[in-house]
């Protein structure tokens, strides 16, 4: 019997151990990738290369510099949302998680994330500098839902010594389209003097690139899709005008095809086109790689805004963020939690040389910023990028909806007027059903 | 009847009384036996099965947010094109690899059923794809599958044809991802077959011997008759298997080319998941269920009536 009782008092024990933390520890939940081999625990911050390097020595020094905090780091595989949701609805959220701007209304409106301003303001971090796109993403009802640590942009990263070959370079700079008309003949022409497509794109096996280039292109003809943040407006002329320019593209031979994230990245680094349509994180990869020799970019790499095809200067974009989940804490993990919020404030800079835009004006403006190579090129894009209206949710899901149409009638599965048909109607369904 | 006589039956009675009784008892202590894993079963699969029905008449979030709404979740599946478009997919993979892995597997076990070290090491081989995670499996197959210098590409280039782009084009994403998984799985059928082959009398093949029963003959009237039970138990294990696709599909392909390769627990985990409509994605689920028990009890049934005759 006592046997019995030592036995089942065992499995009691056993059934209540989780895995505490220390009234010091922060747990820290983001995505970035894993670099462990190459960053283990290195702090050379200014050493660091791309965004998981840059990320990974960035918390080894601030847990250097702070070493009554004990800081432990979930790395999640990009975007995170779905793990973080599982861990929400089980009482166990992470204590600071990186979530896309775009992501935070869904949480936040659900009452799942803790207001920072005023804590934010007693370490010193001061709201009003962040950019104005970053402010009013990070702003919902008069409260400051998490740090902003960049803005991203759908970008034209261009392989110059291509462009040379297509005679689209004048005074060293890229002649880029005006208009759609224009975009179709700058690719022929292009095809027709390189023999290769002049666009590069990730069309298998993604749906956001398609979604994020349609944002930024309805935004530059003023088409407001998301007059009402619970019902989307595809079946226009608007839309329908973008997506027969991409359709006419893709018939044409003239992008790159079938290939997903990976082969695209890959395809434009070893020469498989003209434009690598993709966002402001590959950078500082593109440019080491013009820096070396004998290779399709060597001493050929440029990176623009997309065009201005249409009357306005627009760009879609989104950006990152740390927030924090509701749930209890210690007043000591409060405390380490704002340090480290501080400390990623005070590093901005760092963080933009991943080739995301920094969240915080006095960074855009400052000369080592522009100093960086490209960033003067692509820095109007923190006044002139626009996000989606703040009051949409689930943009995630909607974003792969209208890229799965998108995919569907670009690469011929379905017509165009049917891809958007069917992309409204998802959404609106996805959007009426929000509890 | 004499008074000796009633009070004899009397005594009968009541010891037969006492004899149910203690039977009776002696039932409801073997109980005890029963009821942890009785406690577990209800605890962890009949409770969650109704809770689930109960919550797919729900608009519902992870985060305790709940409306009743009755059947509204199911009127809206069936005007969901993707959810059907998602139920077709899921049958027409299950069409794709259980007859395969069933022929295939019953074929690699026919040939390996032998005590020699050559079949050892190639049931092992055999085996081995079966210990790989599903991200390692779809990794090896992108590459295969690739169309730009994939392993497929580079065949098709050498005799001189175009590449084709397998997981990009809707009617070869769900074949493609059929090919991966039957590589995948084709482990356990083969060890199902061959642990029933083993279990076949030498007697009988010594008897259609001294017959003069030819190898198909044997095949036909002794082998397989003899392993049919286990021929039905490997296509409902593999029926209710493939009904639950979902790795495959999302590294592959995330449900495309226009939900061409979409299964159903992939609609659900996005339904769900993505954008937290609980209610929705758990009503999928139930239909999945269904379709699961369905599917099974029909191959049960279809067997059991097979052997009565």
């Amino acid at each position: 019997m006592r046997r019995l009782l030592a036995t089942l008092l065992g499995c009691v024990v056993l059934a209540s151990c989780g895995v505490r933390q220390a009234p010091n520890e922060i747990v820290v939940q983001r995505f970035f990738g894993t670099c462990k081999a190459e960053y283990g625990n290195r702090t050379d911050v200014g050493n660091a290369e791309g965004e998981c390097g840059i990320m990974t020595t960035l918390i080894n020094e601030f847990s250097a510099q702070n070493p009554d905090v004990k800081v432990r780091v979930s790395p999640v595989a990009w975007p995170g949302y779905n793990q973080l949701a599982a861990q929400l609805a089980s009482g166990d959220p992470p204590d600071l998680v990186t979530m896309h701007l775009s992501a935070i209304s869904d949480y936040q409106s659900r009452k799942l994330l803790e207001p920072l301003g005023n804590e934010l303001r007693a370490v010193g971090v001061d709201p009003n500098g962040f950019t104005a796109a970053s402010l009013a993403s990070v702003s919902k009802q008069g409260e400051i839902y998490g740090l902003p640590i960049d803005n991203w942009a759908p970008l034209w990263h261009i392989n110059m010594n291509y462009f040379r070959q297509a005679g689209l370079v004048k005074d060293g700079k890229p002649i880029l389209p005006r208009s759609p008309a224009e975009l179709l003949a700058h690719a022929r022409q292009f095809k027709q003097a390189t023999g290769k497509p002049y666009l590069v794109q990730a069309l298998a096996n993604e749906r956001a690139a398609y979604s994020r280039n349609l944002y930024t292109l309805l935004m530059q003809q003023g088409f407001d899709f998301f007059a009402d943040p619970q019902r989307v407006k595809l079946q226009s002329p608007e839309v329908k005008q973008v997506l027969e320019m991409f359709r006419q593209i893709y018939v044409e031979d003239l992008t790159t095809k079938n290939q997903d994230y990976a082969a695209a990245t890959n395809g434009f680094i070893n020469g498989a086109g003209g434009v690598y349509l993709v966002g402001t994180w590959m950078i500082g990869d593109f440019d080491a790689e013009s820096r070396k020799a004998d290779r399709p970019l060597s001493n050929g790499y440029s990176v623009m805004p997309w065009p201005q095809l249409y009357g306005r200067d627009a760009t879609f974009i989104d950006g990152h963020a740390w927030v924090m989940p509701a749930k209890e804490r210690t007043p000591q993990q409060r405390d380490a939690i704002f340090r480290f919020l501080k400390f990623f404030a005070d590093n901005d800079f760092e963080w933009s040389r991943t080739g995301h835009l920094p969240a915080y004006q006095a960074v855009i403006e400052s000369e080592r910023f522009n100093a960086l190579p490209h960033r003067s090129q692509i820095a109007k894009i923190s006044s002139t990028g626009a996000p989606l209206p703040s009051a949409v949710q689930r943009q995630f899901p909607v974003q792969d909806i209208i890229g799965e149409e998108m995919a569907a009638a670009i690469t011929g599965h379905k017509s165009v007027d049917a891809a958007l048909a069917d992309a409204e109607h998802r959404v609106n369904d996805l959007l009426f059903h929000l509890l | 009847m004499s008074a000796a006589a009633g009070q004899l039956s009397e005594l009968g009675h009541t010891r037969v009384q006492s004899a149910r009784a203690g039977a009776q008892q002696s039932r409801w202590s073997h109980m005890l036996y029963v009821a942890p894993f009785l406690f577990l079963y209800v605890t962890l699969l009949v409770y969650p099965l109704f809770a689930g029905f109960w919550l797919s008449l729900h608009k519902a979030d992870f985060f305790g947010g709940s409306r009743f709404v009755g059947l509204e979740n199911f009127v809206r599946l069936s005007n969901d094109k993707v959810f059907i478009g998602a139920v077709g997919n899921t049958f027409y993979f299950i069409l794709l690899t259980v007859p395969a892995l069933a022929i295939i597997g019953l074929g690699l076990a026919l040939a390996l059923n032998r005590t020699t070290r050559t079949a050892a090491f190639l049931r092992g081989v055999f085996f081995s794809s079966s210990v790989l995670s599903v991200t390692i499996v779809t990794l090896l197959w992108k590459v295969v599958f690739a169309p730009d210098g994939g392993f497929l590409a580079n065949l098709f280039e050498a005799f001189g044809k175009q590449p084709v782009a397998f997981l990009s084009d809707a009617d070869l994403a769900l074949p493609a991802i059929a090919i991966t998984t039957i590589w995948w799985c084709i482990g356990l059928p083969m060890m199902l077959f061959l642990a029933a082959l083993q279990q076949v009398p030498r007697e009988l093949y010594e008897a259609a011997a001294l017959d003069n029963a030819g190898r198909w003959k044997t095949l036909w009237n002794v082998t397989l008759p003899s392993i049919r039970r286990t021929f039905a138990l490997v296509v409902i294990i593999e029926v209710v298997l493939q009904f639950q696709l979902f790795g495959q599909a999302y590294l592959m392909t995330q449900g495309g080319p226009n939900n061409a390769s979409r299964p159903l627990v992939l609609f659900i985990f996005e339904v769900g998941f993505t954008r937290w409509d609980v209610g929705y994605a758990v009503a999928a689920g139930q239909i999945l269920f269904g379709l699961i028990a369905i599917a099974a009890m029909a191959q049960y049934f279809v067997a059991r009536r097979k052997e009565a005759f």
